[in-house]
């Protein structure tokens, strides 16, 4: 990792980003409301890190992904990545910046085109963005297949001749192709099997070593992204509640939420799944489209104050690179000092 | 649990064929167990393992072209399930033996309300009025957790959320009380913390109503939360059975011991680099003939080669089918 001596680059930098989708309704399709999907969000992502997004199904974190790489026109904020705003420049203009962010999506059946094969699927980058000669084409097809582990035999194959987990080494061949800077991994292995995870997960790693890459790893998987991530934020009902450096968000997580997130995970171990207290959370996440006032999370918490319901937390630093959104943190930089606090309410509570 | 109770469902030498126009693709390969009386046996395995399929063959829900379950026995209570005709079936589905699958979105029909899918079997099994069953109906729903649970009856599925539908899908296993409850990956597509949810409902129902569940998943960690015993399963065949805490702690299979390792933990120590079992699994065009794990096998011996192992016990209930010897890693002497 980078650490203290030069403050590291920021490579992104994303403030109070906003993702709204309008809900049409009635005979002449009237916009009655709108999906938060992501609704104020903002981070930074500095050069050769991995920041880990998490979060539970429907919490925004795909479509936050998204938004960072313009892949929608986005409601409110800003995002810079490189040094460069591209949060509303039109999409002519993010055109030759595109080689600088990749992504690689979760599902590689469905993000690969099944009558291309592969040499075409990764090649296809290299035909839109360079002027690279046929030879000099197929020349780097055949270094990117050889960086992510395929056999140079099968450039000629198609997508549906592979396994999940070789389909999901294409994908990432083709992010790759243009040398990015950054690239958002979307879920990249939700739908492949245990024992091909790892072997996906490790790739990535190496890649980012040998590259310098930085990505932002979008996953609902926290032991995963325990393993990978150096910073992680956990997002809740379209917003970052949390955002810490990894060991310290696994350690001593402040927000409830993130509490309740790592107590619910299930460990691979006997012994400990006895020790472990679980949280378990009450009820649904609400939707995105109708959120609670005040704290998103209000409806649920099992430390909600009367505050809670009336005021949105602000999202703040509280020690050194650590932030949250709780009011259980309020007017305070001290972790430790809440916890009086939080106690009187859990009284309160039973 | 009662060691030594007669099992409630004991089947032998199962073994199912897909027969497909590339060629037969042996799915389950001879595999045996047992499930005795309130015991909650998971059933851990890849994609293709063939855990679903053992399952499904057991009662027949496997569609017939192309699957085709080739020799084995499978005992309810004594009686051969292998063997009944498909109107003898239907009676023991749904009334002696629940499911409960992966996804709740698509084994409840939208179209219908969930009161009407939660008598229908009630009515049809248990041959209960209409008056009765709605009652009862209301009181499984209840009993899963859903409050308000009389009006509820009258939502469709699409008006529950994904954990509430999930816990439909129990009402609806349990509605007749069966002795056997088949859970097919069913919080898989769960978020983690409504996952936790249904976890602490499914151990806290067992104890009430004292069925054996089978648990298919192929998450490690949910099963060492709520398992009694554990089989883990790979290419069709089982490689290892052994209480939980046993086999978490003393694992045999070099697969089972690889699985271990290759899933990071949130609590436990982070490793720096993750574990990989190289290669992937493997499609059956015969019953191997060999180990099917030796490809991907760290400790393959040349034996490996020449035979696929039988299961050794190795006593307190725990059973391997490997040549390797993990204490002295040599060949496992018996």
């Amino acid at each position: 990792m980078l650490d203290a001596a030069a403050p590291p680059k920021k490579i992104v930098e994303v403030r109070d980003l906003k993702m709204h989708f309008p809900i049409h309704a009635g005979v002449f399709r009237r916009r009655v409301g709108e999906v938060k999907a992501v609704d104020g969000v903002s981070f930074d992502i500095h050069e050769g890190e991995t920041l880990g997004l998490v979060g539970e199904s429907g919490c925004g974190k795909s479509t936050c992904g998204r938004a960072i790489l313009r892949l929608y026109d986005i409601t409110e904020g800003s995002v810079v990545i490189d040094g460069r705003e591209i949060g509303h420049i039109p999409q002519k203009e993010l055109r030759p910046l595109r080689p600088r962010m990749q992504m690689v999506f979760q599902d590689p059946q469905a993000s690969l085109d099944p009558r291309m094969t592969v040499a075409a699927i990764i090649g296809e980058p290299l035909v839109e963005h360079t002027g690279l000669s046929r030879d000099a084409r197929l020349e780097r097809i055949y270094e990117l297949m050889d960086a992510v582990g395929l056999n140079r035999n099968f450039a000629n194959r198609y997508p549906h001749e592979f396994s999940g987990g070789q389909r999901q080494r294409i994908g990432i061949a083709r992010a790759l192709a243009l040398n990015p800077k950054f690239i958002v991994c979307d879920e990249p292995i939700a739908a492949l099997d245990v024992s091909i995870q790892a072997q996906v997960v490790n790739l990535l790693e190496d890649l980012q070593k040998r590259l310098g890459l930085t990505y932002l790893f979008i996953s609902h998987d926290l032991s995963m992204v325990r393993h990978i991530a150096s910073r992680v934020a956990v997002m809740y009902l379209g917003k970052v509640v949390e955002l810490a450096p990894r060991d310290d968000l696994y350690e001593t997580p402040l927000h409830p939420y993130t509490q309740a997130l790592l107590s619910a995970v299930p460990d691979p171990d006997p012994a400990s799944a006895e020790k472990v207290k679980r949280i378990i959370l009450q009820g649904d996440v609400p939707s995105p489209a109708n959120p609670p006032k005040g704290c998103n999370f209000c409806t649920r918490c099992p430390r909600v104050m009367p505050v809670c319901h009336h005021e949105e937390p602000a999202f703040t630093e509280v020690a050194p690179g650590r932030f949250v959104a709780c009011h259980l943190h309020d007017g305070t930089k001290i972790p430790e000092a809440p916890a009086a606090a939080a106690a009187d309410q859990q009284g309160d509570a039973t | 649990m009662p060691d030594g109770a007669m099992p409630v469902l004991d089947v032998r030498n199962l073994r199912t064929v897909f027969r497909t126009r590339s060629g037969e693709v042996h799915a389950v390969n001879d595999v045996s167990f047992d499930l005795r009386p309130g015991e909650l046996l998971g059933v851990v395995g890849e994609s293709g393992s063939g855990k679903s399929v053992t399952m499904m063959s057991l009662i027949g829900l496997l569609p017939s072209p192309p699957a085709e379950v080739r020799s084995g026995q499978a005992l309810l209570d004594g009686r051969d399930l292998l063997g009944m005709t498909p109107e003898e079936l239907r009676k023991v589905r749904g009334a002696r033996v629940g499911f409960i699958f992966q996804d709740p979105m698509t084994s409840l029909n939208p179209v219908f309300t969930v009161g009407f899918q939660l008598t229908e079997p009630l009515r049809t099994h248990m041959g209960m009025t209409r008056p009765e069953a709605r009652r009862r109906a209301a009181e499984l729903l209840e009993l899963v957790g859903i409050s308000d649970a009389e009006r509820r009856l009258d939502d469709y599925p699409h008006q529950f959320s994904g954990g509430m539908r999930q816990r439909v899908m129990i009402a609806m296993a349990l509605a007749c009380d069966p002795e056997v409850l088949i859970a097919d990956e069913p919080t898989t597509a769960l978020d983690v913390t409504i996952q936790a949810q249904i976890l602490e409902l499914v151990k806290e129902l067992r104890h009430k109503l004292g069925m054996a569940i089978v648990w298919i998943t192929h998450d490690l960690g949910v099963i060492a939360g709520i398992a009694d015993r554990v089989m883990v399963m790979y290419a069709g065949q089982v490689v290892e059975q052994a209480p939980v805490k046993e086999l978490f702690t003393n694992p045999q299979h070099p697969y089972t011991r690889a699985l271990l390792q290759t899933v990071p933990s949130v609590r436990g120590r982070r490793v720096e680099k993750l574990r990989v079992i190289r290669g992937q699994p493997p499609v059956l065009g015969a019953p191997p003939a060999a180990c099917p794990f030796r490809p991907r096998c760290d400790h393959a011996l040349a034996r490996c080669a020449r035979e696929n192992p039988q299961r050794i016990a190795l006593g307190s209930g725990h059973d391997v089918a490997c040549f390797w010897d993990p204490a002295t890693g040599e060949e496992r002497h018996a």
